[in-house]
C-alpha cells in the first residue's frame, strides 16, 4: 500500500505568506509538490466558499496563511 | 425584515433527493441581510449539498442562482430560460419567494430550503427579535411604540398579567415583558395617562382571522387604469 500523501491547498497572504513563499523559492529552499500556493490579497479575503469549493475538488486540507 | 433560517442539511436533503439536476435560488433582500439565503449562502448549501450528495453515493448536480428578489415577478422571470436544465428549484427565499417561483413556474417542482420564523430586526450582530405580527389595526400609537401582539406573549391589551416578573416573561425569563418596556418608555415620555384609556377587544378579524389577506390600490393598478383611459376616450 502507497503511503497517503495528502493534497494541500494554501491559500497564502500576498504581504506576509506568500512573499516568504516567494523568498523561499529564490533561496532555492524546496517544498513538498503537494501544496498547492494559490496567493489572496489578505487572508481576510478568504471565505468559507473558497475552502468548501478546494475540498469538492478533492484536496484533502486547506491552509490558510497570512 | 424577513427573519428566516435555514433547515437542517439532512432534511434539505430528503427534500431534493428525487431530483438529478437542482437549481438553488438565494434571494437578495431580507433573507441575505439575516445571513440564511443569500448569494453567499446559496453557494455554501449548494458546495456542501453536492459533495454530500457525492458521498451518498449519488452526486447531483447542483447549481445556485440569485435574485435580487424572489417575492416579485420581474425579479424572477428571467430564471424561466434556464429552468430546463433542472428538475427542481431549492428556493433560499422566505415562504413569500418558495410560493412566487412555484406560482410562476407551474411546472417545476419548488422546495424551502428556509424556515420562515417572523417579522423582525437584528438587535445586535447575529440576534434577531419579533416585532411585528402584521395583525393588520395597528396599535403601535396607544403603546409608547412597543407592540404588545408581537411581544407580549399573551397578546394582552391593558397592562401586563400576573405572570410579568422584575421586568421578565413568565413564558421564558429571555423575554422581556412587554407590557413593562411599554409602561417604562410611556413614563419616560410623560405619556402615562395614554395608558389609563381601556383598550376594547381586538379586531381580529384584520388579521389571519379574516382569512388570507388582500391589499387593493385601485389608483396603482395597472388595469384600471387603461380601462379609466378607454372610458375617458369614448
Amino acid at each position: 500500500m502507497t503511503e497517503f500523501t495528502p493534497e494541500i491547498v494554501a491559500f497564502c497572504c500576498r504581504h506576509c505568506a506568500y512573499a516568504a513563499a516567494d523568498l523561499a523559492g529564490s533561496l532555492r529552499i524546496q517544498y513538498p509538490p503537494n501544496v498547492k500556493v494559490v496567493e489572496v490579497p489578505c487572508t481576510g479575503r478568504l471565505d468559507i466558499v473558497e475552502v468548501l469549493h478546494a475540498f469538492e475538488r478533492g484536496v484533502d486540507g486547506v491552509m490558510a496563511a497570512g | 425584515m424577513i427573519v428566516a433560517e435555514q433547515k437542517p442539511l439532512e432534511e434539505i436533503k430528503e427534500l431534493i433527493a428525487d431530483a438529478e439536476r437542482v437549481l438553488i435560488v438565494g434571494c437578495g433582500t431580507c433573507v441575505t441581510v439575516c445571513f440564511a439565503g443569500g448569494a453567499k449562502e446559496a453557494a455554501i448549501l449548494g458546495s456542501t449539498l453536492r459533495m454530500a450528495t457525492r458521498l451518498d453515493g449519488h452526486g447531483k448536480a447542483i447549481d445556485e442562482v440569485t435574485v435580487q428578489r424572489q417575492c416579485e415577478w420581474e425579479y424572477i422571470d428571467p430564471l424561466e430560460a434556464r429552468l430546463d436544465d433542472y428538475d427542481l428549484i431549492l428556493s433560499l427565499g422566505c415562504g413569500i419567494g418558495v410560493q412566487t417561483l412555484a406560482e410562476r413556474f407551474p411546472d417545476k417542482p419548488v422546495v424551502p430550503g428556509l424556515n420562515t420564523v417572523f417579522m423582525g430586526l437584528p438587535v445586535e450582530q447575529g440576534v434577531w427579535e419579533e416585532r411585528c405580527q402584521a395583525c393588520g389595526d395597528c396599535i403601535l400609537g396607544l403603546t409608547a411604540g412597543i407592540c404588545p401582539i408581537a411581544r407580549c406573549s399573551k397578546q394582552l391589551l391593558n397592562g401586563p398579567c400576573g405572570g410579568s416578573q422584575d421586568g421578565r416573561c413568565e413564558v421564558d425569563e429571555s423575554i422581556p415583558c412587554a407590557w413593562q418596556l411599554i409602561y417604562e418608555r410611556a413614563k419616560a415620555l410623560g405619556r402615562l395617562d395614554k395608558l389609563l384609556e381601556i383598550q376594547p377587544p381586538k379586531d381580529w378579524s384584520k388579521s389571519r382571522d379574516g382569512g388570507p389577506r388582500r391589499v387593493v390600490r385601485e389608483d396603482l393598478r395597472l388595469t384600471h387604469r387603461v380601462a379609466e383611459v378607454a372610458g375617458g376616450e369614448r
